[in-house]
């Protein structure tokens, strides 16, 4: 599903180059899910954008359910994103000025994948059938953004990229968050690859990835855990 | 990689619909939007309107008769009769007659008439009268052609009238196509025929029935000759141009060029408004612009929907624009053509007439404009850092180089509207326009330096406010706030300064003009009756005038037309005598004498010598001492000239002479004759002087009585033409300003809601609602207190080059500077008063939020 292969990014500063990706290798297969993990700077927001295809990496590879990322040109990775890919930020990025119906569907009808049945079931699952109408800044922050992982999935994506999903919420909202996003990736039978700083959110995930100095340093296998959600998502 | 069709529309349609939501969301800038571009489109095609109609009246006007066209007259200084056409048909010279009149109709209303030989003239169009004779007789026989000649020549004949004409008839008589209307003599008039060709005004009959109207016996008023006649004439006739010899379009020119001045003005006023909702709006939508670029839709397509999204809104926002620059023309029409008219002598209907181009041209005049003010928002589109969120305010250092920036920028724009001041304009580029340029460079460059002087006088006066006292906190944080706004409202502040500093510059330039003009206008009315008798009656009536008790001084006027030869060239130029008699000299105003002394031009002038006036001094640099050589008819009249005159109002060149000298040299007509009446005359008998002028002199034969005019009356007309011609202005320049207001008010809505969240803070801490609606109102009315400030020095500066530069350009006459500082405590009053009222709203709303919505607010903070 992704692959990318010695990855390096570095940022000019005022110091010189700071190099925050230094030949990172790392493998995704189909519907299966990952928990990248490290230190505030340590390049996990990188490594996500690069694989969204939002920034290009300095060299190496990324190849994307068959088509190479890393040299694809601004169109090409924009309809990728579109239609293989699913986004979540930490801060929502909601549109303030779409209903929740038309936020829910809007990646899908920019893909032009609407589908009405799965819509529904989206707006049931995620809670929010009786507020449709209603507009972002009337929900509270975990319904927000339960909305940004529905319209990431709305358009059935090949590979779900969260960024701290949970980081804006309270713990109470973070587990049922993660807990949502977790059943939905399985139904839908999308990758996730998951940045985050909380290891029992990591745990949650059948595969955890540590960036440290520009490197992935350890990897190991946990048990599959999406089928029976941790106590403390955070 | 290539999109299947439908799924690309389903990308565009869902990612259009998503950036035009954020209008239903944020209805205050869609308005602003609009309302900008409504109000630029509706004063821009309004003046644009008018400058149309006035054109297509002048155009019809020289179609009818070039002022280009040259006429014959005799050597000996008789009036023209058929004989003379019939001698110079004989001697084979294509000449056509002409009799020009006026006519009184039942209701009073009095018409031009011009009567025409269509056979000799053309044989054809009447919209091609003026056109070239020689090819107007080629076709004169053609059936076709003949057909329309044969209408006008055969009984009943026709009245060929502009359709304007016509209109203004149907209101006041009634009248419709065919109708035969009837003189106040009780005579008919031939069947009304409608033709889009002729100007305004004018009635265009077969010169058989024009002379039986006119009671013009065998007498006519002009042979017109065909510009391919042969260059000898029979001996006793000879050349001569018409009136002026420059058109009504060329005349009025300056005039339009000072209304369309005005129209651009108000159009970059409202798209001011226009680009400070578009930076709003990308501002706000940043966010949303980086989320769908996130969600796959290419920085292109983003660019590309937001150029359809500023079709759509030019569109919504200029038709009804063009609709209300309509009705705007409408209304302001008729004063302008009432001035013309007084003015030039340029007629132009009262309703408008306008070629598709306009249509076309105000339409594009007011979408390039948006594009202009849209040009920034899809440059920034283009250049959005898709991973850059969240940083749509400036910092303060951006803030800092921004304002370096536009400093030096407004520099050179000043040094450059200096340099065109210094620099002489280069040959063949119109004064006028290189003073328009001036102004506008020195607009743009005080709009440019505006921010960083508030922005300065802001900083100053946070440094110079000193915490502790609670008073002082709260002041320096409202200054910290006012400047956070700053880059939201600085382009209301603009709109306001160039708003205030206009309406400073024409308001002390159209004063200054009123009161110098009045000032002349008693000066030169010096006789308290003026009467004007048929040229038959003169001599009877000056010789019974001379003989009455009632009559202290007799001012004899005459006129007449000539050229005036250098080496430059000839250029037509009025001829005035005048009598130049103590009662007048006393009072008349000189601007420039041989050696200042104003008795010794006088005395000049009864010697011989000529006076000019200031336009033709200007024109031509002539000067007390020069020498100036006029045609007439015995051959070149040399003189010198002994002093310049001022005559406001007139567009003409002048040269004025004795009426002794204007007979003698130039054979001038019979003119007026001015009464200057006995001091302690009574009441009842100025009445019986005046039953006596109005009636036909006993010994001046069959002559009609003629006509008379009291200086009150000639005093009301001047006022009058004067307050026409000002009336456009002055409503352009306070537009203007209502824009201004607008432009502001509807900033301060858009951002309303973020104002409410930096005050929902102050109010959690502790300032009452009450306070907080003190804070913002006073935070506007100083910032508009200081752009007012702001605006004197440039509104002075405006008025100075209005008076030494642009009115010199437009109309040839230079006026003293007047200063009004009355008119400087109202300008500051109005900004005050436009700051307060575009606040009151949203200081409004601020003050009625319940706190439920503050405590959102200060959650959101």
């Amino acid at each position: 599903m992704l692959e990318m292969r010695d990855i390096h990014k570095a940022y000019a500063t005022p110091q010189g180059d700071l190099s925050v990706l230094d030949g990172v290798d790392l493998t995704l297969a189909a519907g299966a899910s990952l928990a990248l993990m490290g230190e505030s700077g340590s390049g996990k927001s990188t490594l996500l954008h690069l694989a969204a295809g939002l920034d290009t990496p300095d060299s190496g590879e990324i190849i994307l359910n068959g088509q190479r990322l890393s040299t694809a040109s601004e169109p090409e990775r924009a309809a990728l994103r579109r239609t293989q890919l699913g986004l979540v930020f930490q801060q929502f990025h909601l549109v303030p000025s779409l209903s929740v119906d038309d936020n829910l569907s809007l990646q899908a009808r920019l893909a032009g994948r609407d589908a009405p049945d799965w819509h529904r079931q989206l707006l049931t699952r995620l809670g929010l059938a009786e507020m449709a109408d209603r507009y972002p800044e009337q929900l509270s922050g975990g319904q927000q953004q339960r909305l940004a992982i529905g319209r990431a999935l709305a358009g059935r994506p090949a590979l779900l990229l969260a960024d701290e999903p949970t980081g804006n919420l309270d713990e109470t909202s973070a587990e049922a968050v993660l807990t949502l996003l977790l059943e939905l990736v399985r139904d839908s039978g999308c990758a996730l690859l998951m940045v985050t700083h909380s290891a029992r959110v990591a745990s949650r995930l059948e595969r955890r990835l540590s960036l440290s100095h520009g490197r992935l340093l350890d990897e190991d296998t946990a048990p599959d855990t999406l089928a029976a959600p941790g106590k403390d998502a955070r | 990689m290539p999109w299947p069709n439908a799924s690309s529309l389903a990308m565009v349609r869902t990612a259009l619909v998503t950036l035009l939501s954020h209008y239903r969301r944020h209805p205050g800038q869609l308005a602003m939007l609009l309302v900008g571009l409504w109000v630029a489109s509706a004063l821009w095609s309004g003046v644009q309107a008018i400058n149309a109609s006035a054109r297509d009246s002048y155009a019809r006007a020289e179609a009818l008769l070039s002022p280009n066209i040259e006429r014959l007259e005799r050597r000996d200084g008789e009036p023209l009769a058929y004989a003379d056409f019939a001698t110079l048909r004989r001697e084979g010279l294509p000449v056509a007659p002409l009799i020009e009149g006026e006519i009184a109709l039942r209701d009073g209303e009095r018409l031009p008439v011009l009567g025409i030989d269509p056979l000799s003239m053309s044989a054809g169009r009447l919209g091609s009268v003026s056109g070239n004779l020689s090819k107007s007789a080629a076709t004169a026989s053609k059936t076709d052609d003949g057909d329309n000649s044969l209408n006008l020549l055969q009984p009943p004949g026709q009245t060929r009238l502009a359709p304007e004409t016509l209109a203004s008839l149907e209101t006041s008589l009634d009248a419709s196509p065919g109708a035969r209307l009837r003189t106040a003599s009780g005579a008919r008039l031939p069947p009304l025929v409608v033709d889009a060709a002729l100007p305004p005004g004018t009635l265009v009959l077969d010169i058989a029935r024009a002379a039986e109207l006119l009671e013009r016996g065998t007498r006519i008023d002009g042979l017109l000759l065909s510009p391919g006649a042969r260059a000898t004439l029979p001996e006793g006739y000879r050349r001569t141009s018409s009136a002026s010899g420059l058109s009504p379009g060329q005349l009025t020119e300056s005039f339009h060029l000072n209304l369309t001045a005005l129209g651009l003005l108000s159009l970059v006023v409202g798209l001011l408004i226009v680009h400070a909702a578009l930076g709003l709006a990308l501002e706000q939508r940043l966010g949303l612009l980086r989320t769908l670029r996130a969600l796959g839709v290419p920085g292109p397509t983003l660019v590309a929907l937001l150029a359809v999204e500023l079709v759509l809104l030019g569109l919504a926002g200029t038709l009804p624009g063009l609709l209300a620059g309509l009705w705007l023309a409408r209304v302001l029409l008729p004063d302008v053509a009432a001035s013309l008219e007084a003015l030039f002598s340029a007629p132009v209907g009262a309703t408008l007439s306008l070629p598709w181009h306009f249509w076309a041209g105000s339409l594009a005049m007011t979408l390039g404009g948006l594009a202009t003010a849209g040009l920034g928002m899809l440059w920034r589109t283009a250049k959005l850092d898709i991973l850059a969120l969240g940083h749509a305010q400036p910092s303060p250092a951006q803030s800092y180089r921004r304002h370096k920036r536009q400093a030096v920028l407004a520099a050179i724009v000043w040094l450059a509207a200096l340099v065109l001041w210094v620099w002489p304009a280069p040959p063949g580029t119109p004064r006028l326009i290189m003073g328009f340029a001036m102004v506008a460079l020195m607009l743009a460059g005080s709009a440019l330096c505006l921010p960083v002087l508030l922005a300065a006088i802001l900083e100053g006066l946070k440094r110079w406010l000193k915490p502790p006292s609670p008073r002082a906190t709260l002041a320096r944080w409202a200054l910290a706030d006012l400047q956070l706004q700053l880059p939201r409202l600085q382009l209301a502040m603009m709109a306001l300064l160039l708003a205030l500093a206009t309406n400073l510059g024409v308001a002390g330039m159209v004063g200054g003009f009123r009161l110098t003009f009045l000032d002349w206008l008693d000066q030169r009315l010096v006789a308290d009756l003026y009467l004007r008798p048929p040229p038959a009656a003169h001599e009877p009536w000056r010789d019974w005038l001379e003989t009455r008790p009632e009559i202290t001084t007799l001012l004899e006027r005459r006129e007449a037309e000539t050229r005036l030869i250098s080496q430059q060239g000839e250029r037509p130029v009025s001829l005035q005598g005048l009598t130049p008699v103590p009662a007048l000299t006393t009072r008349w105003p000189l601007l420039a004498t041989r050696s200042d002394d104003i008795e010794a031009a006088w005395q000049a002038l009864r010697d011989g010598e000529a006076l000019i006036n200031e336009q033709l001094s200007i024109a031509t640099g002539l000067s007390p001492g020069d020498t100036l050589t006029l045609a007439s008819p015995d051959g070149p009249f040399t003189t010198q000239v002994a002093a310049v005159y001022p005559d406001y109002g007139n567009p003409r060149g002048e040269v004025t002479l004795t009426v002794e000298r204007l007979i003698t040299r130039f054979a001038a007509p019979p003119g007026s004759l001015g009464l200057v009446l006995a001091p302690g005359l009574s009441a009842s008998d100025k009445a019986a002087l005046r039953q006596t002028l109005t009636s036909p002199l006993p010994t001046a034969g069959e002559a009609p009585a003629p006509t008379l005019i009291d200086q009150q009356t000639l005093h009301r007309q001047a006022r009058q033409i004067f307050e026409r011609t000002f009336a456009v202005t002055q409503a352009l320049t306070a537009l203007t300003l209502g824009v201004a207001a607008l432009s502001l008010f509807t900033s301060l809505l858009a951002q309303a809601r973020e104002r409410r969240t930096r005050l929902a803070p102050l109010w959690a801490l502790g300032l009452t609602r009450t306070t907080l609606l003190g804070v913002t109102l006073a935070q506007l009315g100083g910032l508009a207190l200081a752009t007012a400030l702001l605006a004197l020095p440039l509104g002075l500066t405006l008025n100075g080059v209005l008076i030494a530069e642009i009115n010199v350009a437009a109309f040839g006459w230079r006026l003293p500077l007047h200063v009004f500082p009355a008119s400087w405590a109202e300008a500051l009053g109005l900004a005050l008063l436009v700051a307060l009222l575009a606040a009151a709203l949203p200081a409004w709303r601020l003050w009625r939020a319940p706190p439920r919505q503050l405590l959102e607010e200060f959650n959101a903070a």
